[in-house]
C-alpha cells in the first residue's frame, strides 16, 4: 500500500505540468538567464587597462622620461599595465573623449600637467592619480639626489631630467614590499546561483504541499476518498511526502548538474557537503510546504501563492535580487537571515566556497534542521487530526 | 460595446499584478537615488578599505593611516576573521591592509617591512593598491634624508599633497541622465509583464471556447473583434505608459520633461506598441491561468536578463547580446543607452534612433500579422 | 434481519446550528436504502458522520456491529464510498485512477486486475481506459467516480448523489450498475434529491428535512402517509367554474384545480374514481384530449409533510 500510493502520487505529481514547470523547469531557466546576464559583470569589474590619451605636444615629445613612463605603463607585456595610451593631437584627444573612446587625456607643459575628463569616476581618478605620481616623483628627486649620487656619478651623465629618469626608474624597480594574501574564491556572483538553488529547494516544497493535500479529507475530494481506505494516515502522508521529496531532489540534482557541470559555476569542490546541504535545504522546503498547506486555512491557490511569495521574500533577503542585500542584512539585522532558510542554504554554499573551515557550514546545516523540525511540528499538530468539525 | 464592458470587468481582476510590477519599477527607481552630484568640479573616487593595525598608532604608522584617511574611505568593521572575510567578499571594502607589529619603527630604520593586503582585484582595489604603494615609495625615498621625524613626515605629506589639475569638460548632468536611462530600461520589464498578464487574462476570457464560438457565429467577424480588443488593450497599456512617464518626472525630476525626456518617452511609446502586439500574439497560445504566469516570467525575465534591462548592457557578454537582437527589448534598451550618451541631438543620433525605433515597430507589425494568421486558423477549425 | 449500520440519536452541530438533529435509523443487509431530501437537508453530513470523517456532538454509530473510528481499518475495507463531488486525480488516466484506489484495498495483483476490469465493465468505461478525466464528459466522469469507489467490491456502499447533473444515458447506466451491485450482495445507502430514482431503486426510504427524519418506510408505506391516494388529470378546454364546482362535489374528491386547460383532481381514497370522472364528463358533454390516473409521488408526500416541494 505504501508503494502503491508512492507510485501513483509520484506519477500524478510528475504529470502536473504547472508543478513541474515551477519546481523544476523554472529554476533551470533562471540559471541560464543568470549565467547570460551576470557572467560578464565580474570580468568587467576586474581591473583592465584604462583607455587614455596623451597630447603629443612638443613638451611631451622632447621629454624622454615622460615618454618612457607612459610606455612602461601602457605596455601590454607588463603585468602591471595600467593604460592603453593613444598619442594624438589635442583636437583629436578632445574628440576621442567626447565619443567616449577614452576616459581622459593629459596635456603636459612647463606648468603642472592638466587632465581632461568628462565625468567623475574610478578610471578618471586612477588616471589623475598616475599623472600626479609623475609630478610628485620630480619633487622627491632633489631630496633623494644624494642617495643616488653614487650611481649618478658612475653613470657619468648629466642634466636634470636624466637624473630624474634614473631616479624614476629606480623607484619603479624598488617595489614596495606589499604581499597580496587575497583569498582565491572571491566571485560574489556565485551567490546569485546559490540563492537560485535555495529558491529551488523551497519551491520544491510545493510538491510536498500538493501531495499532502491529496491525503487530507478536509482539503481535497481525493483526500476524502483516501481517508476512507484501510491505509493508515501515517503511511499515506509519508509515502505522499516522499514522492514529492524524491521529485524535488531530482530537480535539485538537475539544477546542480546544470550550474556546476554546464554553466561552470564555482561551488567549491566539497561534493559530499554540497549534496548534504541540498538534501537538508530540500527538507526545509518540504516541511515548510507541508506546514503551510496543513496549518493555514485558505484555498489551494492562495497557499501556493503564500509559498511562492514567502520564498521570494526570503530569497530577496538572501541576495537573489542583488547580492549586497544579503550582506546588509547579515551585518545589520542578522536575526532575519538566521531564521531565513533561503539564506541558510545560500550561506551554506557560500561557506563551502569561501571558507576553509566547515564551522559556518555546519551552523547552517544545523539551522536548516531546526527549521525543518519546527515546520514539521506545526504540520504534525494539524496532521494528527483524523476527524474534522466540517469538510 | 459588450466587448468593452467585458474588457473592463476582467481588467479589474488584474489589479494586483499591475500594481506589483509598477511598485517594482518605482522601488528600482528609488533604489538608484544615490549619487546626485551636480557639481562640475572633479571629485576623486575613494576606494573603501579596512586597516588592521598591529602596530602602535604613532610615528610613521600614524602618518600612513592619516594619509589613507584622506585618500580612501576607511570602514569600521568588526575585527573578527568572519566579518573581515565577508566584508571583502561582498565588496563592503575593496582592500584590506594588515600593518604588522613595529612597522613604523622598522620602516624608519631603513628596512623594508612587509605589508600584507587583500584585494578584490577590481578598479577601486587597484586604485587602493596604487595609493598604498605611493606612500611606501615616497616615504622610502625620504627616509634617511633627515633625522627629525616631524620634518620627514611633513616632507612626505607635502610631496603626496601635490595634485594634478583636472578639468571636467562635459556639461552633461550624467548621473541624473543615467538614472533616467536605467528607469526607462527597467520599465521594459514592467511593460512586458503587465501587457502579457493583463492582455492574456482578458483574451483568455474572450477566447474561451463557448464565447469564441458565439462570437464566431455572430455578425462581427474575427478581424473586427481582434481590432476592437487591440484598441482596448492598447488604450490600457498607453495609459500605463503615461503614468510611468509621470512617475519619472516625480522621481527623477525635471529632466524627464526636457529634450531627453521627450526621446525616452517616444522610445518607450514605440516599445509599448511592440509589447501590446506581442502579448496579443501570446494570448492566442494561452490555455489557462498557469500558462499566463509562465509566459510572463519566461518572456519578461528572459528579455530583461538578455537585453540589459536589469544588468547594464556593457556588462553582458557579447554572445548574449547577439542572441538578444531577436528581442524588441534589445533595441529599446539600445535606444535608451543611445539617448543617455548623447549630448547634442543631431545627425548621427537621429539616424541611429530611427533605426532602433524602426526595428521595434517592425517587431510590432510582425506580431500583429502573426496574431491575425493564428486567429484566422483557429476560426477555420 | 441483520443490521449493517445502526445509527442512534446522531446529532451534529455547526456553529451552534443543528445540521443533524437526533437521527436514528438502521440499514438492513442487502437493501438499498434511499435518503431523500432537498439540498442542505443533512444527507451528506449524515454519511460523513457515519464514515467517521466528521466529529459529532451526540449519538452512537455502529457498522457491522462495531463502532466506527478513523482507524477501523477492518471496517473500512468492507466499505465503499462515492462522494457527491468527483474525487479522482486529474493527472491519472481512467484505468490508473481505478487501479490506484483499488490498490489501496487489494494487495494481490491478480485479484486487483480482475476487480479493476469488473469495475470498468460495470460502469461501461471500457473504451475510455486511457482517457484523462478532463477528456470525459460530465456523465462519464460520474461513472469513473463511481468505479473508483466500488472497485474493491465492498459489502456496504454509500452513494452520495451520484447522478447530479448527469445525462439520461449515463443515469440509466449508473442506476443499472447500482442494481447489479445489490444483486451481487452489497448493501447500499443512496442519497438523492431525485424522487424518481428513489422510487425506481430503493427498497426503503428515509426522508430528511432540516436534519430531521420526517418519514421513513417503503415507497408504498410512505405514499400511504399522504392524504392524496390518487390523482386524475384531464386535458380539456371546455370547462367553466360551474363544472369545477360540481367536480369538487363528486365522491371522495379532496381537491380540484383547473389551470391552462388542465384539470387536476386529487382523491382521498381509491374507489372507481376514474369511472366517476369519465361519467361526469360524458354526461356534461365535455370533450377531452387525454385522461389519466396517477398514484401519489414522494414529492406529494414531502409537500404534505413540509409544505414545500423537494426541488426547492
Amino acid at each position: 500500500m505504501f508503494f502503491k500510493n508512492f507510485k501513483y502520487t509520484f506519477k500524478a505529481l510528475l504529470r502536473n505540468r504547472g508543478l513541474v514547470f515551477w519546481t523544476i523547469a523554472f529554476p533551470l531557466i533562471m540559471a541560464l538567464f543568470f549565467k547570460m546576464a551576470f557572467s560578464g559583470i565580474e570580468e568587467k569589474e576586474t581591473f583592465d587597462a584604462i583607455n587614455v590619451a596623451v597630447v603629443s605636444n612638443e613638451y611631451f615629445e622632447n621629454d624622454g622620461i615622460l615618454k618612457d613612463v607612459f610606455r612602461t605603463l601602457s605596455d601590454p607585456e607588463n603585468e602591471d599595465q595600467v593604460f592603453n595610451t593613444s598619442y594624438v593631437e589635442e583636437g583629436e584627444a578632445k574628440e576621442l573623449l567626447q565619443d567616449g573612446k577614452i576616459d581622459g587625456y593629459v596635456v603636459f607643459s612647463e606648468n603642472a600637467p592638466k587632465v581632461f575628463v568628462t565625468k567623475n569616476g574610478v578610471n578618471q581618478t586612477i588616471f589623475k592619480f598616475v599623472v600626479e605620481e609623475i609630478v610628485q616623483s620630480s619633487d622627491t628627486a632633489d631630496i633623494i639626489q644624494a642617495k643616488v649620487e653614487k650611481m649618478f656619478k658612475e653613470q657619468n651623465s648629466g642634466g636634470f631630467w636624466n637624473t630624474l629618469g634614473m631616479i624614476f626608474a629606480m623607484m619603479q624597480e624598488n617595489r614596495s614590499n606589499i604581499k597580496d594574501i587575497s583569498d582565491a574564491n572571491l566571485s560574489y556572483m556565485t551567490i546569485e546561483f546559490y540563492t537560485l538553488v535555495a529558491m529551488a529547494c523551497l519551491y520544491g516544497g510545493i510538491l510536498g504541499a500538493v501531495s499532502i493535500s491529496w491525503c487530507l479529507a478536509n482539503m481535497t475530494n481525493v483526500g476524502k476518498r483516501l481517508s476512507l481506505t484501510p491505509v493508515s494516515k501515517i503511511k499515506l502522508v509519508l509515502s505522499s511526502a516522499l514522492a514529492g521529496y524524491v521529485i524535488q531532489l531530482f530537480g535539485i540534482v538537475l539544477l546542480l548538474i546544470l550550474t556546476i557541470g554546464v554553466l561552470k559555476v564555482d561551488f567549491g569542490n566539497k561534493i559530499p557537503q554540497i549534496v548534504i546541504l541540498s538534501v537538508a535545504g530540500s527538507m526545509a522546503g518540504l516541511t515548510m510546504g507541508i506546514a503551510v498547506t496543513t496549518g493555514i486555512k485558505a484555498s489551494e491557490n492562495a497557499k501556493t501563492g503564500i509559498l511562492i511569495g514567502v520564498t521570494m521574500l526570503w530569497c530577496f533577503f538572501a541576495g537573489m535580487m542583488g547580492v549586497v542585500m544579503k550582506y546588509v542584512i547579515d551585518k545589520n539585522i542578522p536575526i532575519i537571515n538566521k531564521i531565513n532558510p533561503a539564506n541558510m542554504i545560500t550561506d551554506g554554499f557560500y561557506a563551502l566556497y569561501y571558507y576553509d573551515t566547515l564551522d559556518r557550514y555546519m551552523t547552517n546545516i544545523v539551522g536548516l534542521c531546526i527549521f525543518s523540525a519546527i515546520m514539521l511540528a506545526i504540520a504534525i499538530f494539524s496532521l494528527r487530526k483524523q476527524k474534522y468539525e466540517s469538510l | 460595446m459588450i466587448i468593452y464592458k467585458t474588457f473592463f470587468k476582467v481588467l479589474n481582476k488584474c489589479k494586483f499584478p499591475v500594481i506589483l510590477y509598477t511598485v517594482l519599477l518605482l522601488f528600482f527607481a528609488g533604489f538608484n537615488m544615490s549619487s546626485n552630484d551636480k557639481s562640475m568640479d572633479f571629485t576623486a573616487e575613494k576606494p573603501e578599505i579596512m586597516v588592521i593595525n598591529h602596530d602602535k598608532e604613532e610615528g610613521l604608522t600614524k602618518n600612513f593611516i592619516e594619509y589613507l584617511k584622506q585618500n580612501t574611505v576607511i570602514k569600521d568593521i568588526n575585527n573578527d576573521e568572519e566579518s573581515i572575510k565577508d566584508a571583502l567578499f561582498y565588496r563592503d571594502v575593496q582592500y584590506i591592509i594588515y600593518i604588522p607589529e613595529n612597522f613604523g619603527e622598522k620602516f624608519l630604520d631603513g628596512k623594508n617591512p612587509q605589508i600584507e593586503v587583500k584585494s578584490t582585484s577590481d578598479y577601486l582595489s587597484t586604485l587602493a593598491n596604487m595609493i598604498v604603494e605611493r606612500y611606501m615609495k615616497v616615504a622610502k625615498n625620504y627616509v634617511g634624508s633627515t633625522s627629525d621625524n616631524e620634518e620627514l613626515f611633513s616632507k612626505i605629506n607635502e610631496t603626496l599633497g601635490k595634485k594634478a589639475e583636472v578639468e571636467v569638460t562635459s556639461k552633461m548632468d550624467t548621473s541624473t541622465i543615467s538614472r533616467l536611462t536605467r528607469y526607462f530600461n527597467f520599465s521594459a520589464y514592467s511593460f512586458i509583464a503587465i501587457s502579457i498578464y493583463v492582455i492574456c487574462t482578458i483574451m483568455l476570457k474572450f477566447n474561451e471556447d463557448k464565447i469564441a464560438k458565439r462570437t464566431a457565429i455572430g455578425s462581427i467577424d474575427y478581424k473586427k473583434i481582434n481590432l476592437k480588443l487591440l484598441i482596448a488593450n492598447s488604450g490600457f497599456c498607453f495609459a500605463i505608459w503615461g503614468i510611468y512617464f509621470i512617475f519619472a518626472r516625480i522621481l527623477i525630476g525635471e529632466i524627464a520633461f526636457s529634450e531627453y525626456g521627450l526621446y525616452y518617452a517616444l522610445n518607450s511609446l514605440i516599445f509599448v506598441l511592440s509589447t501590446v502586439t506581442l502579448a496579443f500574439l501570446v494570448s492566442k497560445f494561452v490555455k489557462n491561468k498557469n500558462t499566463i504566469t509562465a509566459f510572463v516570467n519566461i518572456i519578461g525575465l528572459g528579455s530583461s536578463f538578455l537585453c540589459g534591462v536589469f544588468v547594464p548592457m556593457e556588462f553582458i557578454p557579447d554572445f548574449v547580446l547577439k542572441i538578444a537582437h531577436v528581442l524588441p527589448a534589445y533595441w529599446f534598451v539600445s535606444n535608451n543607452e543611445l539617448i543617455g550618451s548623447t549630448e547634442v541631438f543631431a545627425g548621427e543620433f537621429f539616424k541611429n534612433f530611427c533605426i532602433n525605433g524602426a526595428v521595434v515597430l517592425g517587431f510590432a507589425l510582425v506580431f500583429f500579422i502573426a496574431t491575425n494568421i493564428v486567429s484566422k486558423k483557429k476560426v477555420e477549425k | 434481519m441483520e443490521n449493517i449500520v445502526e445509527v442512534k440519536n446522531l446529532t451534529k452541530e455547526y456553529k451552534k446550528k443543528k445540521a443533524i438533529d437526533d437521527l436514528s435509523f438502521d440499514v438492513y443487509k442487502g437493501e438499498i436504502l434511499g435518503f431523500l431530501g432537498p439540498n442542505g437537508s443533512g444527507k451528506s453530513t449524515t454519511i460523513n458522520c457515519i464514515l467517521a470523517l466528521l466529529n459529532f456532538s451526540k449519538g452512537k454509530i455502529k457498522i457491522f456491529g462495531k463502532e466506527m473510528k478513523p482507524n477501523s481499518y477492518d471496517l473500512k475495507k468492507k466499505i465503499g464510498v462515492v462522494f457527491q463531488d468527483v474525487a479522482v486525480f486529474e493527472e491519472l488516466t481512467v484505468f490508473e485512477n481505478i487501479d490506484y484506489f483499488c490498490g489501496l484495498y487489494i494487495d494481490d495483483k491478480n485479484t486487483r486486475k480482475k476487480y479493476v476490469e469488473d469495475a470498468i465493465n460495470l460502469v461501461g468505461l471500457q473504451e475510455f481506459k486511457k482517457y484523462y478525466p478532463k477528456q470525459l464528459s460530465g456523465g462519464l466522469l460520474r461513472r469513473l467516480n463511481i468505479a473508483c469507489g466500488i472497485s474493491h467490491k465492498p459489502q456496504l456502499i454509500f452513494l452520495d448523489e451520484p447522478t447530479v447533473a448527469v445525462d439520461p444515458q449515463s443515469r440509466n447506466n449508473i442506476l443499472d450498475g447500482i442494481k447489479k451491485l445489490r444483486a451481487e450482495g452489497a448493501t447500499i445507502v443512496y442519497t438523492t434529491h431525485y424522487m424518481e430514482e428513489v422510487e425506481i431503486l430503493c427498497d426503503r426510504v428515509i426522508i430528511l428535512d432540516k436534519g430531521k427524519i420526517i418519514a421513513s418506510g417503503t415507497n408504498d408505506e410512505l405514499k400511504d402517509l399522504a392524504n392524496i391516494k390518487e390523482r386524475i388529470t384531464v386535458e380539456t378546454k371546455d370547462l367553466d367554474n360551474n363544472h369545477l364546482n360540481e367536480i369538487t362535489q363528486l365522491p371522495e374528491v379532496f381537491e380540484a384545480l383547473y389551470e391552462d386547460g388542465i384539470l387536476k383532481i386529487s382523491y382521498k381514497n381509491e374507489k372507481n374514481n376514474l369511472e366517476n370522472v369519465i361519467d361526469y364528463l360524458k354526461s356534461n358533454q365535455i370533450k377531452y384530449r387525454k385522461i389519466y390516473s396517477e398514484r401519489p409521488t414522494l414529492n406529494d408526500v414531502f409537500l404534505e409533510l413540509t409544505g414545500k416541494e423537494l426541488r426547492d
